[in-house]
C-alpha cells in the first residue's frame, strides 16, 4: 500500500481533513480531491506561474508544493476572492482592462497580484513589473495586466481613504 | 490606443467597448477548459515518447507494464488493427502512435490508461522499448542532401482540406510540398534594373507556447464518439476521427470548452484521435492531459531559409523579385503545405512588383512537426522583404518611407493577378506611425527607427454557417462552431447579433464550438472569424427577421395592414410588437422560436480571394547596448487597419498581444536542436517567451475605414502586429549601429557578433 | 508528475539522522522541494523517502553574531533573505541578488541551504558569498564542522557533504572598515549565464584588497585571483576601478575554461564577464566608501 497521511488544511477559509499521498501536489489536491480546478497546471515546472496560490498569504507553485507541506496552513485560490459573488477590485480592474484573453495565466496572475497588493498597497508601475515577472502570459502581451493591478491599488486606496 | 474612423457608424453595441462576456467566469476561476472536463468513469493516459530522432521499433515489452496494478489498457500500434492509424487534413502521414518507425524524438510510441495519472506514469516506466536508431537529419540542408536518409518511404493520401486549390508536389524525396508563385518576366525585371539586392536571412523554429498544453478528453458510447478537446477548429476534427475510426460525420461530437490559447498552435487534428484510440481500448472514458513539455514536441512553427534577391530601378521602384525559400517542417505535414503556400505568397509583400517567383519548400525534418503558428509563413519572410527595401533605400540614398511611398500598393490594386484588391491604405497607416515614431526629427547617434509593413492573403476559405434563434421572449441565441480561444469572439459575434437584431446584448446569447450542436464553421484561425461568421451571423439575422416579418403578416396582420420592418421589430398598423411578440403571435401561445440560417461560401462578395487582406504596420525606437548587444526599445507602434473595429478594447488587445509574441520571436525565441535530433530547449526554464520585464512602451493606433469585406467594413486583425516586428527591429538596429542583422532572434550574442562584424568590416 | 515516496518530519537534527539512516541510502533531505521535486518528476532521481527538514527550529533564522559575521539558517527562503533589515543592513548585496533571483514562488519556498546543497553551476548566491568569502556549517552525528564554499561545491551538483550531513547554516563574515561587496549578472534564460562577485577594501582611497569570483560561465563558481590582483591599488574612484577592472579582465578571462551552452559560446560569455565585473566592482565600491 502507498503510504497515507492525515493533513489538515484551510482552503478559502474552510478547514478540511483529507488523507493524501506525500507525492501529491497541493495543485494535484486542490484540483482533483476539492474540485478547485481554478489553478491550472501549464509548464509544470515552477515558471509559469498558472499554478499560482497563496499559502499563509505567500505565492507558492501549486504544481512542485507539496500539499503535506500545506499542513497546519491557510490556503486561498482564485475562488476564494470574490466573496457572495462580489468581485475583489483587482478582479473587477482585469475585467475593466481585458487583463486577460484566453485567461489560461489569470488565476495565477490574480493571486501573485493579491499576495503583492497585499504586501505592498501602493507599488509603483516598476514594482508591479518586478512582482508579476514570474507569470507568464502569452496572449496580453503584459501591458493591459499591470495597468490593471495599479488601477486595483488605486481604487482600493480612494475606497478606504 | 488612438481611434482613427473614417466609417459610417453601425448601430450599437457594434464598436462598443462592451466587456468581455467571459470576464466573470474567467476572473473567479469558473471558466471551464478541457482539462476541467471531467465525465463518469474517466480514467487517465501518459504517453511514451521516443528518445530517438529517427529509428526503426524492433519490440515493445509491455507486459510489465500491464500487469501493473491500476494500469487498465497498454496500447501500441499494434494493437489498433481496426484504426486508420494516418490522419492528417492536407497530407494523411502523421500516425497517431509510431507505426514501425519514429520520425522525431518525441514521438508518442505507447499510451498508458490507468485510473489515475500517477499510475499511469508508474507503468510508463515500466515500458522496455528496443529500437535502432537510423541516421537523423534535423535542418533543411541535411534532409535535401544526396543521401539524406529518407523520413517517408511511402506517399501519404492527399486530403481536401489542405486551403488550396492545386495538388501537393514534391521535388525531392524529404519535400513535403512545393509551392510556387510566379507571375511576369522576372529576368526582364532583374536585366533593367539599377540596383540589385541579395541575402539570405533565416527566421527561427519557435513554440507558440499556448498556456494550456493540448488535451482531450474522449468518450465513446454505442459507437458514438464524443470528444472534448482543446482544438482551434473542432470541424476539422471531427473530419480526422471521422475517418480514423470509420464512422459518419454524424456519429463525432467535438466540444470545445473554453481554450487556453491557441494562436494557430491549436488548428487542426492533435492528440485526439490518440485519446480516442485509447479510450477505444480502454473502454473507458480516457483524459490525456499534456504538459508543456510534451506539447513543445507537439507541434511548432516552421523556420525558414530565405534567398532572395530584388531588382530595383534608380528612382526606388520594385521591379522583380526572385527567392527560394525553404521550410523546416520537422516530422509531419501538418498545415506546412499551406504555411509554404502562404510564405511563397506573402514575400511579395505589399508591393506592386512586376515580376515575382518564388519558391517555397516544406521540408521534412527528424524534428517536431511544424504547423500553423499566428501569422504563418508571414513572418517567416517578411523578415528578408523588408530588411532587402531598407538595404535598398540605404544604397540609393532613399529615405526607408520614401522607398515604401513609391512601391506600396494603393487600395484596391492587385498585388498578383487575379486576386481581390488590396482592402486596406497602407500608405496612409505608414504615415500614421511616422507620426508616433516622430520620424522626422533629427536621428540621435545610437538610435534606430524604422516602420515596416506586410500583407496577408487571410481569412481561410469561407465556408461559414451561423443559425440565430429568436426566442418567445424575444431573447436570441446564436450558434456557431467558432471557438473561443481568448481572442473575445463570444463577446464579438454577440455584439454583431445583437446589433443586427435590435436586441439587448445581455438578452443574446452565443452557443459555440460543439459539432453535436451548432453548425459547421471551417475553422477559427487565419483572422478570420469577426469578418467570416461576423456575415454569417449577419445573414442569419437577416434570414430571421425576414421570416418574422412575413410571421407578422400571418399571423398579426391578419386584415391585411402593411407590415413595417423596424430594427428591433415590426410595426403592424401604428402598433411595434418586437421580436418575441411575433414569435408568440404566430405561434399562438407562450413558446416556439424561429430560426435563421446565415451561410458564408465562395460567392457573392466573399468569391474574390483572399476574403480579405490582413496588413500590418508596426514601428519602433529603439537603442543598441553596445557592450552586451542587448537591445532596447523605447516605442514599439502598432497601426491595427480592421476596417470596424466591433469591440476597440478586443481589437487592440489582439494588437498587442501579437506585437509582443512578435517581440518575443526576433529577439529571444527559438528551439535549438542537437545534430541527431534532441531539442536542446524543450521546457520552459530554456525557452523563454517574453516576460512582464521585456514589454517596451506601446503606443496603439486602430484604423477604421469601414473598407473590409466583413460586417460594417470590418475584417480580421490579430496578426498584422506580429508579422512585420523582426524586420522593425532589424532595420533600426542597421540605423542605430550600422549592423545588419539577417538572423532572427536577434539575441544580444547575435547583435554582439554583428557590431563585432562591423567593425571588422570598418577597419 | 512526482513518483511516490514516503515523507518524514522530524524536529530536531538528531531525529532528522536517525531519519536518513533509516533509509539505507535511498533517502534525500528536502526543503522547499523546488529543485529536488523537479529533478523527480523529470525522472532524473529517485528516493523512497524525502526528510523534511524545514519543522528543525534550528536551522531558521538570521542573526549576526558578536564578531560580525552575518548567521543565516539553512532553512531561511529567499525571500526572507531579500526583506531582512538584518540582511539588508549588514550584506546589502545579498538583498539586492535574491530580489532578483527565479521569481516571487521560488523565492517563497526555496531555501538558500537547498541552493548551495544543490550545487547547481548557474547559482547567484554561491557566486556571490564565494566573493564574500563565506563558509558553510554542517551538522552530522559525528558533529560540526564549517566550509568555505569553494571546499563545498566541488562540482556541478556536487558537493563535499556527505549524504547524511545537514547544512545547518551560511556564515558571512563582515566586510570590515572600507570593506564593500557587489555582485553582478547576466542573465537570457531563467538562470544567469554569467555572473560576477567581487570584494574589495578600501584604504585611503586605493583598492588594498580584492576578491573576484565567476560563476555560471565555468562549470563551479571559481574565484579568479589574477582578476582581483588587477584590482588592487586602483584609485577608489568609479572610472579608475572599472578601468583597472577592464584591464583585469582581459588578462584574467582570456584563458577562461567557459562552457558553450544555451546561454551562449564560451568567447561571448567571456567578452560579458568582463563587462560585470565593471559592474560588480562598482557595486562594491559604492558600499566600501558609502559617502564618497
Ligand atoms: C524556476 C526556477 C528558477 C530559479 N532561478 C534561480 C536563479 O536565477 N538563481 C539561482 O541561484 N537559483 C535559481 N533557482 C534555484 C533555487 O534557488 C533553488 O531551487 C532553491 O534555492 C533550492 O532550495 P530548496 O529549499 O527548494 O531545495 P530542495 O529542492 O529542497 O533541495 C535541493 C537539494 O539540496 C538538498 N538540501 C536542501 N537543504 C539541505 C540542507 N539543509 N542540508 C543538506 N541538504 C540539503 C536536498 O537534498 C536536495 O538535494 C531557480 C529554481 C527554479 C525552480
Ligand atoms: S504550472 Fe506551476 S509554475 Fe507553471
Ligand atoms: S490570457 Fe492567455 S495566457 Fe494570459
Amino acid at each position: 500500500m502507498h503510504e497515507i497521511i492525515e493533513v489538515g488544511l484551510t482552503v478559502n477559509g474552510r478547514p478540511h481533513e483529507l488523507r493524501i499521498e506525500p507525492r501529491e501536489t497541493l495543485g494535484e489536491v486542490l484540483r482533483d480531491r476539492l474540485a478547485l480546478t481554478g489553478l491550472k497546471v501549464s509548464c509544470d515546472s515552477q515558471v509559469c506561474g498558472a499554478c499560482t496560490v497563496l499559502v499563509d498569504g505567500l505565492a507558492v507553485s501549486a504544481c512542485t508544493y507539496l500539499a503535506v507541506d500545506a499542513d497546519g496552513r491557510s490556503v486561498r485560490t482564485v475562488e476564494g476572492l470574490a466573496v457572495d459573488g462580489r468581485l475583489t477590485p483587482l478582479q473587477q480592474a482585469f475585467i475593466d482592462h481585458a487583463a486577460f484573453q484566453c485567461a489560461f495565466c489569470t488565476s495565477g496572475m490574480l493571486m501573485t497580484a493579491t499576495a503583492l497588493l497585499e504586501e505592498n498597497p501602493a507599488p509603483t508601475r516598476e514594482e508591479v513589473v518586478t512582482g508579476l515577472e514570474g507569470n507568464l502570459c502569452r496572449c496580453t502581451g503584459y501591458a493591459p495586466i499591470v495597468d490593471a493591478v495599479l488601477a486595483a491599488a488605486a481604487a482600493t486606496a480612494e475606497a478606504t481613504a | 490606443m488612438k481611434r482613427v474612423i473614417e466609417r459610417p457608424t453601425p448601430p450599437s453595441p457594434i464598436s462598443v467597448s462592451v466587456p468581455r462576456r467571459d470576464g466573470i467566469a474567467k476572473v473567479t476561476g469558473s471558466a471551464q477548459f478541457a482539462v476541467d472536463v471531467v465525465v463518469p468513469g474517466m480514467a487517465h493516459a501518459k504517453i511514451l515518447r521516443s528518445p530517438y530522432a529517427h529509428a526503426r521499433i524492433r519490440s515493445i515489452d509491455v507486459t510489465a507494464a500491464r500487469a501493473h496494478p491500476g494500469v487498465i489498457a497498454v496500447v501500441t500500434a499494434d494493437d489498433l488493427p481496426d484504426v486508420i492509424l494516418r490522419y492528417g487534413h492536407a497530407l494523411a502521414d502523421h500516425p497517431m502512435i509510431a507505426t514501425g518507425k519514429v520520425r522525431f524524438a518525441g514521438e508518442p510510441i505507447v499510451g498508458v490508461v490507468a485510473e489515475d495519472a500517477a499510475t499511469a506514469d508508474e507503468a510508463l516506466r515500466l515500458i522496455e522499448l528496443d529500437m535502432e536508431p537510423l541516421p537523423a537529419v534535423t535542418t533543411v540542408e541535411a534532409a535535401l542532401a544526396d543521401d539524406a536518409p529518407v523520413i517517408h518511404e511511402e506517399a501519404a493520401e492527399q486530403r481536401p482540406h489542405r486551403g488550396f486549390e492545386e495538388d501537393i508536389s514534391k521535388t525531392a524525396a524529404n519535400v513535403c510540398s512545393h509551392s510556387r508563385q510566379h507571375y511576369g518576366d522576372v529576368d526582364a525585371g532583374f536585366a533593367a534594373a539599377a540596383l540589385v539586392i541579395e541575402g539570405e536571412f533565416r527566421y527561427p523554429m519557435c513554440y507558440a507556447y499556448a498556456m494550456e498544453p493540448y488535451t482531450t478528453v474522449a468518450s465513446w458510447n454505442q459507437g458514438q464518439l464524443t470528444v472534448w478537446s482543446s482544438a482551434q477548429h473542432p470541424y476539422m476534427v471531427r473530419d480526422d476521427l471521422a475517418r480514423c475510426f470509420g464512422l459518419p460525420l454524424s456519429s463525432v461530437r467535438v466540444v470545445v470548452p473554453y481554450v487556453g490559447g491557441g494562436y494557430g498552435s491549436k488548428s487542426y487534428t492533435k492528440i485526439e484521435p490518440l485519446t480516442a484510440a485509447l479510450a477505444l481500448r480502454a473502454g473507458r472514458p480516457v483524459r490525456l492531459a499534456l504538459v508543456a513539455d510534451e506539447a513543445i514536441l507537439t507541434t511548432r512553427g516552421d523556420s525558414a531559409r530565405v534567398r532572395v534577391k530584388s531588382a530595383f530601378d534608380a528612382e526606388g521602384h520594385l521591379l522583380a523579385r526572385k527567392a527560394e525559400v525553404l521550410l523546416n517542417t520537422g516530422a509531419y505535414a501538418e498545415n506546412s503545405p499551406l504555411v509554404a503556400r502562404k510564405a511563397a505568397n506573402r514575400l511579395s509583400g505589399p508591393y506592386r512588383i512586376p515580376a515575382v517567383d518564388v519558391t517555397c519548400d516544406a521540408v521534412y525534418t527528424n524534428t517536431a512537426p511544424a504547423s500553423s503558428f499566428r501569422g504563418f509563413g508571414a513572418p517567416q519572410v517578411v523578415l528578408a522583404g523588408e530588411s532587402q527595401m531598407d538595404e535598398a533605400a540605404e544604397r540609393l540614398g532613399l529615405d526607408p518611407l520614401e522607398i515604401r511611398r513609391r512601391n506600396v500598393l494603393k487600395p484596391g490594386e492587385r498585388p498578383w493577378p487575379k486576386v481581390r484588391g488590396i482592402d486596406a491604405d497602407l500608405g496612409a497607416d505608414m504615415e500614421l506611425a511616422a507620426i508616433e515614431l516622430d520620424w522626422d526629427a533629427p536621428a540621435e547617434p545610437g538610435r534606430g527607427k524604422a516602420i515596416c509593413i506586410s500583407a496577408s492573403d487571410a481569412g481561410s476559405e469561407p465556408v461559414t454557417t451561423a443559425v440565430l434563434r429568436v426566442h418567445a421572449d424575444g431573447s436570441a441565441t446564436v450558434m456557431c462552431g467558432s471557438t473561443e480561444m481568448g481572442q473575445g469572439s463570444n463577446t464579438v459575434l454577440a455584439q454583431i447579433g445583437a446589433g443586427e437584431m435590435g436586441i439587448p446584448l445581455e438578452r443574446v446569447h452565443l452557443n459555440q464550438s460543439d459539432t453535436g450542436m451548432v453548425s459547421y464553421d471551417r475553422s477559427t484561425g487565419a483572422s478570420r472569424t469577426t469578418t467570416l461568421m461576423g456575415l454569417a451571423i449577419r445573414d442569419a439575422a437577416r434570414d430571421v427577421k425576414a421570416q418574422l416579418v412575413g410571421w407578422a403578416q400571418d399571423a398579426i396582420a391578419k386584415d391585411g395592414a402593411e407590415v413595417v420592418e423596424e430594427h428591433e421589430g415590426v410595426r403592424v398598423g401604428g402598433t411595434f410588437h418586437d421580436w418575441g411578440a411575433v414569435v408568440r403571435a404566430w405561434f399562438a401561445g407562450a413558446g416556439g422560436e424561429c430560426i435563421g440560417r446565415g451561410y458564408v461560401r465562395k460567392a457573392g462578395a466573399t468569391e474574390a480571394m483572399p476574403p480579405f487582406w490582413e496588413v500590418g504596420c508596426v514601428g519602433v525606437d529603439l537603442t543598441v547596448d553596445e557592450q552586451t548587444g542587448r537591445i532596447q526599445i523605447h516605442k514599439l507602434v502598432t497601426i491595427g487597419d480592421v476596417g470596424c473595429a466591433i469591440n476597440p478594447q478586443l481589437a487592440e488587445a489582439q494588437d498587442v498581444g501579437a506585437a509582443i509574441m512578435g517581440l518575443g520571436m526576433a529577439t529571444r525565441e527559438e528551439l535549438v536542436y542537437t545534430a541527431d535530433g534532441n531539442l536542446l530547449n524543450g521546457n520552459l526554464f530554456d525557452y523563454r517567451v517574453p516576460r512582464a520585464s521585456d514589454i517596451p512602451p506601446l503606443a496603439t493606433v486602430l484604423v477604421e475605414r469601414g473598407d473590409g469585406v466583413g460586417v460594417y467594413g470590418a475584417k480580421g486583425g490579430g496578426e498584422g502586429a506580429l508579422n512585420p516586428v523582426a524586420a522593425a527591429i532589424a532595420n533600426a538596429v542597421f540605423r542605430a549601429t550600422g549592423a545588419r542583422l539577417r538572423q532572427a532572434p536577434f539575441t544580444p550574442e547575435r547583435v554582439w557578433r554583428a557590431l563585432q562584424e562591423r567593425d571588422a568590416a570598418a577597419s | 508528475m512526482i513518483p511516490r515516496f514516503s515523507y518524514s518530519r522530524p524536529r530536531s537534527l538528531g531525529d532528522a539522522f536517525h531519519a536518513h539512516a533509516a533509509t539505507d541510502g535511498e533517502g534525500a533531505y528536502v526543503v522547499g522541494g523546488t529543485e529536488l521535486l523537479q529533478v523527480m518528476k523529470m525522472g532524473l532521481a529517485q528516493f523512497r523517502t524525502l526528510i523534511d527538514l524545514k519543522g528543525i527550529a534550528e536551522l531558521h533564522g538570521i542573526e549576526v553574531l558578536a564578531d560580525g559575521t552575518l548567521r543565516i539558517g539553512a532553512c531561511t527562503t529567499h525571500r526572507q533573505i531579500e526583506r531582512s533589515p538584518i540582511v539588508a543592513a549588514s550584506l546589502p548585496g545579498l538583498a539586492e541578488l535574491e530580489l532578483h533571483l527565479a521569481n516571487v514562488r521560488v523565492r517563497n519556498q526555496g531555501t538558500i541551504g537547498g541552493n548551495l546543497a544543490f550545487a547547481e553551476p548557474h547559482s547567484d548566491p554561491a557566486t556571490f558569498l564565494l566573493a564574500c568569502d563565506a563558509r558553510v556549517e554542517l551538522a552530522s552525528p559525528a558533529g560540526r564542522r564549517t566550509v568555505a564554499i569553494d571546499e563545498f561545491v566541488l562540482g556541478p551538483l556536487y558537493t563535499s557533504r556527505e549524504p547524511e550531513e545537514i547544512l545547518t547554516a551560511v556564515l558571512v563574515p563582515p566586510a570590515g572598515k572600507g570593506g564593500g561587496r557587489g555582485y553582478a549578472k547576466a542573465k537570457f534564460f531563467e538562470r544567469p549565464a554569467v555572473a560576477v562577485g567581487v570584494a574589495l577594501t578600501v584604504v585611503d582611497r586605493v583598492v588594498v584588497s580584492a576578491r573576484v569570483s565567476l560563476g555560471s560561465i565555468t562549470e563551479v563558481p571559481m574565484l579568479v585571483p589574477a582578476a582581483a590582483a588587477g584590482l588592487v591599488g586602483a584609485a577608489a574612484d568609479p572610472a579608475s576601478l572599472a578601468a583597472a577592472a577592464r584591464i583585469a579582465a582581459a588578462s584574467a578571462f582570456a584563458d577562461l575554461d567557459a562552457v558553450d551552452d544555451l546561454n551562449g559560446a564560451a568567447d561571448y560569455k567571456r567578452h560579458l564577464a568582463g563587462v560585470l565585473i565593471q559592474q560588480a566592482a562598482l557595486a562594491a565600491l559604492t558600499e566600501a566608501t558609502p559617502h564618497a
